[in-house]
């Protein structure tokens, strides 16, 4: 039988975290780690479940110094239905739409998909696009760490054993459009064969693209934005910047040929604010 | 009399109760002091267990039992009834398939034996395996004759296939292929078993037969057929893997024996792949030849597929080549190739839907080949009568089928359609669609009860495609009552015998009982009538009595059914009848026939199809209830889109095990795929196919589908894809 302390408040977490009990694993909606749970994987690597779900002060959307502010305990539903994020930054609550069925969207929360850190993560090509910021604290304090820096290599991340990310934070520069586009294999419910997400002002004068499920990590795509940038060859750049493998959702040749395709439709198509799962 | 209810589009019956969750599903029936038993299952696709670590399940609190191959009843018979598929109920050491049933523990609470469940420790002696289809596909051997295919034989030959390709203007040769794939009803297949005494068993499951279920437990547990009663009073889809009993229902019924205690066992999501069945893999080689009309001068189809090690499971995937069309020269051959996976079954069409797609897209290619109107191809070949069996079809409204669909759809034949403005490519295909009209034996009791109202029942069990409805509207008909005064039950094996649903047969086979027993039990009411001196009806010819809405009139006189029923003592009157193919059916080919037309939509950067558009036309012989008939032939071509773009099982070829064992990673179309479906019907009276002159409309709706899609790929990009399903790295 694993242990579970359910906290209602920061410090009764971080007085669990400064014990670090072996095998400590964070419990938010769940619908990463129950499913895990439920079909054995790694059970013999979890010693500890610490149940953050009822900490209401890691919930809540606010404006704030022209950053969009989301706590980590948000639920894509919420964001779904914020009129903050539907005004300030429509593709995070497109995306978040796009993110399993309603139960999931019900349960599951930002943090957690940032904290999951699997590179098919829905959200996370978006949160590089727009060089988001995460808030991390614990016992021993609070430090931000930029979304860039915060994957390592596969699904391990900047969090500390002692450590929570408390909130996300969007830098909302002015004139910037942020656009994203997963592809699945049906319209729904699916998870993803590849995602890329592009931030970009004007004139394509500043552009910030990030991919997903076409490397170990969410990955930022730094050649290809040099290329978009500079006038260069998009397509092939974005090819030195990804490493996409071959699983049951997809093939090398299949992500590596459709993430170019979907980035220069993006690109192209930087008018309008965000792009909807697909054409009719 | 003309039927004046059947036929209508009634709503289901049920529908209330099903919404309110008042319909009780086999899961939800409640039973005092019953245990839960969670099932733990194989890694390895082959070897035996060496041993099974249980004693940290059996300390959990509440744990009843850990039963393994180890201290598990013994079963008196471990030998299945014939025409039935081979189970895993923990009598050996063996393992045969990945998720086979090796532990089952039982618990006071299911949270209780699902925790326990991860407790037990298997370990397990692996030897080598392969699901691979080209590792084997040496040893591939010809079946047995089996029933899915009527008992006919794997090969059949007529005319020189050889000579007729040779002497064709233009050939078709090519090898298509259709993935595993798994049935994934909504509704889990679930088991309760409880033993009144040591040896009376009443089993409630999910099941597309009770009578079937009641037969394998009788012999496996060696009882008589009499001491088993089975009960499914409704089902949440079954799609074919709830026709045969598996593991789970004998060992619900072991564990229950073995701890003296009613048991209920639910499989998971992931336990419905492999253990209950799942289309087997088919590749089909079609060689067809034609003469430069378009007229078909050589048709060969053969077939292989894959089986277990330890049972043979035939898809019978080329016999729908035998009575499509027209040809002197034919060739139809089946193969069988075992590999370690689990026992295969019927799915969705088996044989026809498979079978289908290969036939239909090689028509396809060949019309291309010629240059020609993929349907004036089909038209140019239309089978008046049999081409196999010599038989004429007892009735076939193919040719009105196509030519609706044609008009419906706005069919206007382009070799390349041109694309949208928006860079989605355009493509319109069509195929033809066709199933068996399968009748099987069946029994129905009516009963005339005091209050004037009629209680009839049958054994069936209704999938969910409305049987309750139907019956209540064949039966009223018969015995001359209204809708709401006949009562229709089923799902018990006390009840007469029905066959299991499954062929697309309930409707034709059942109705036909009900409707004769109907029939028998207003005849019988009528002579009572006419020979009871305190009927006004005394003395009248029965032959002069109308019946309307449970009165009988002769000569300005009426009686009523009720009062027939008081006078004669009050106990209920009641008449058995059974229907059941005769010699004079076998002088006839007996089929459903349709025709789908496709519109697609093609993102030329991602590879994606939609489905725009999909229009089917179907004859299936008297539509019982034409709102219901609709759904369920969308539902099928829903389906069919499924086969067509998303439905895979796929496996990991090194260790044997199937990757994707959830909704999650196996995909069945979204609400968002899926855009217009039209089903519309041709009605037939077809007095030779049964008395109640229903051809089957199951499963129909899924045959054609997914190479009229295939067709309209190819038409939308020029790629002809040959293997299901059509995912977008095939596109691109």
């Amino acid at each position: 039988m694993i242990p579970v302390t359910s906290v209602k408040t920061l410090p009764e977490a971080y007085a669990l975290l400064q014990a670090r009990p072996p095998g400590l694993r964070v419990l938010a909606g769940g619908t990463d780690l129950m499913v895990a749970i439920n079909a054995r994987v790694g059970l013999d690597r979890i010693g500890h479940v610490l149940d953050i779900w009822n900490v209401r002060e890691l919930r809540g959307i606010a404006l704030q110094d022209n950053f969009l502010r989301i706590g980590a305990l948000t639920t894509y539903t919420e964001i779904i239905h914020s009129t903050l994020v539907n005004t300030q930054l429509p593709a995070l609550a497109a995306v978040s739409r796009e993110v399993g069925a309603w139960a999931i969207q019900n349960r599951g929360t930002l943090g957690g998909n940032v904290c999951n850190a699997s590179p098919a993560g829905d959200t996370l090509p978006l949160l590089l696009a727009a060089d988001a910021r995460f808030l991390l604290g614990g016992p021993r304090g609070e430090r931000t760490v930029v979304a860039e820096e915060f994957f390592l290599a596969y699904r391990k991340t900047a969090l500390g054993a002692d450590e929570l990310l408390l909130r996300v934070d969007f830098p909302l520069p002015d004139a910037a459009r942020l656009a994203y586009r997963k592809v699945g294999t049906r319209r729904a419910q699916s998870i993803s064969k590849t995602l890329i997400a592009v931030r970009a002002t004007p004139g394509l004068r500043e552009v910030r693209i990030a991919a997903g499920c076409v490397a170990p990590i969410p990955l930022r795509c730094r050649r290809a934005e040099q290329a978009a940038m500079s006038g260069g060859d998009v397509r092939a750049a974005l090819q030195l910047d990804i490493s996409p493998i071959n699983d049951i959702r997809s093939t090398i040749e299949y992500r590596r040929l459709v993430s170019a395709n979907v980035l220069l439709q993006l690109l192209k198509n930087m008018g309008t604010p965000y792009s909807l799962p697909g054409r009719p | 009399m003309k039927p004046t209810i059947t036929g209508q589009p009634l709503a289901r019956i049920d529908g209330h109760a099903k919404v309110t969750g008042a319909a009780r599903y086999s899961a939800e029936v409640q039973i005092s002091g019953v245990a839960y038993g969670v099932l733990v299952t194989s890694a390895c696709a082959r070897g035996r267990i060496l041993a099974i670590e249980t004693n940290d399940a059996e300390r959990e609190p509440g744990v009843l039992a850990v039963i393994t191959p180890k201290n598990a009843l013994r079963l008196p018979d471990t030998k299945v009834p014939e025409n039935d598929r081979v189970v895993q109920v923990l009598q050996d050491d063996r393992i045969v398939y990945s998720n086979q049933p090796v532990a089952l523990v039982v618990a006071e609470t299911l949270e209780g034996a699902m925790h326990a469940a991860l407790l037990v420790k298997v370990h397990e002696e692996k030897e080598p395996a392969t699901v691979r289809l080209d590792d084997e596909i040496k040893n591939a051997f010809e079946p047995e004759p089996q029933s899915a295919s009527g008992k006919k034989s794997a090969d059949q030959v007529r005319g020189d296939p050889a000579r007729g390709l040779r002497e064709a203007a233009m050939r078709i040769d090519e090898t298509y292929q259709t993935p595993y794939e798994t049935h994934n009803p909504l509704e889990p297949h679930a088991t309760t078993a409880v033993w009144n005494g040591p040896d009376r068993l009443t089993v409630y499951d999910a099941t597309q037969g009770v009578f079937g279920v009641r037969k394998k437990l009788a012999k496996m547990f060696a009882l008589p057929t009499g001491n088993v009663r089975v009960l499914t009073k409704f089902v949440g889809g079954g799609f074919g893997c709830k026709g045969t009993p598996w593991s789970h229902v004998i060992l619900a019924a072991l564990a229950a024996k073995q701890v003296g205690r009613p048991v209920k066992l639910v499989l998971t999501r992931p336990q419905m792949f492999g253990m209950v069945g799942g289309r087997p893999l088919t590749r089909q080689r079609l060689s067809v030849g034609a003469n430069k009309q378009g007229k078909l001068t050589a048709l060969r189809h053969e077939s292989v597929s894959t089986t277990s090690r330890f049972d043979d499971f035939l898809e019978p995937a080329a016999s729908v080549s035998r009575h499509s069309y027209a040809c002197e020269n034919m060739a139809t051959s089946h193969r069988l190739v075992r590999l370690d996976i689990a026992t295969p079954t019927y799915m969705r069409a088996p044989g026809e839907a498979t079978g289908g797609f290969a036939l239909e897209s090689a028509i396809d290619e060949l019309a291309h080949a010629l240059k020609m109107d993929p349907l004036a191809l089909r038209l140019a070949s239309y089978a008046e009568t049999d081409p196999t069996e010599d038989k004429p079809f007892s009735s076939k409204s193919l040719r009105k089928c196509y030519a609706e669909g044609a008009r419906r759809f706005g069919w206007a034949w382009n070799k390349r359609s041109p694309a949208r403005a928006d860079g989605m490519l355009v493509g319109v295909g069509m195929a033809t669609s066709s199933y068996p009209a399968y009748f099987s034996k069946a029994e129905a009791l009516a009963r005339m009860l005091p209050d004037g109202t009629a209680l009839v029942t049958s054994g069936a069990v209704d999938l969910g495609g409305g049987t309750y409805t139907v019956m209540s509207q064949v039966a009223a008909d018969a015995i001359g009552l209204p809708m709401d005064r006949v009562r229709f039950d089923l799902g018990d094996s006390e009840m007469p015998e029905a066959p299991r649903s499954g062929g697309s047969q309930t409707a034709a086979s059942c109705a036909s009982a009900v409707l004769l027993a109907g029939r028998a039990l207003r005849d019988k009411l009528v002579r009572m009538a006419v020979a009871d001196a305190g009927s006004p009806l005394l003395g009248a010819r029965p032959d002069e009595v109308l019946i309307e809405n449970g009165r009988m009139t002769a000569n300005g006189r009426t009686d009523s059914f009720a009062d027939v029923v008081k006078r004669a003592g009050g106990a209920p009157v009641e008449e058995r009848a059974r229907a059941g193919p005769d010699e004079a059916r076998k002088k006839w080919s007996l089929h459903s026939f349709g025709a789908q037309f496709v519109e697609v939509l093609v993102d030329p950067d991602l590879g994606h199809v939609r489905v725009k558009r999909l229009v089917g036309v179907f004859a299936g012989g008297r539509i019982l209830n034409a709102r219901l008939a609709r759904s369920q032939l969308m539902g099928g071509m829903v389906w069919g889109i499924g086969m067509a773009l998303h439905e895979e099982t796929v496996y990991d070829e090194k260790i044997g095990r199937i990757m994707t064992r959830d909704l999650a990673d196996y995909h069945v179309p979204a609400h968002a795929d899926v855009q217009v479906i039209e089903p519309y019907f041709i009605e037939e009276e077809d007095v030779h196919v049964d008395p109640a002159g229903v051809k089957g409309i199951g499963e129909i709706g899924i045959t054609g589908t997914a190479a009229a899609i295939a067709n309209a790929v190819f038409n939308a990009t020029g790629k002809r894809v040959r293997s299901l399903p059509i995912t977008p790295d095939k596109l691109l």
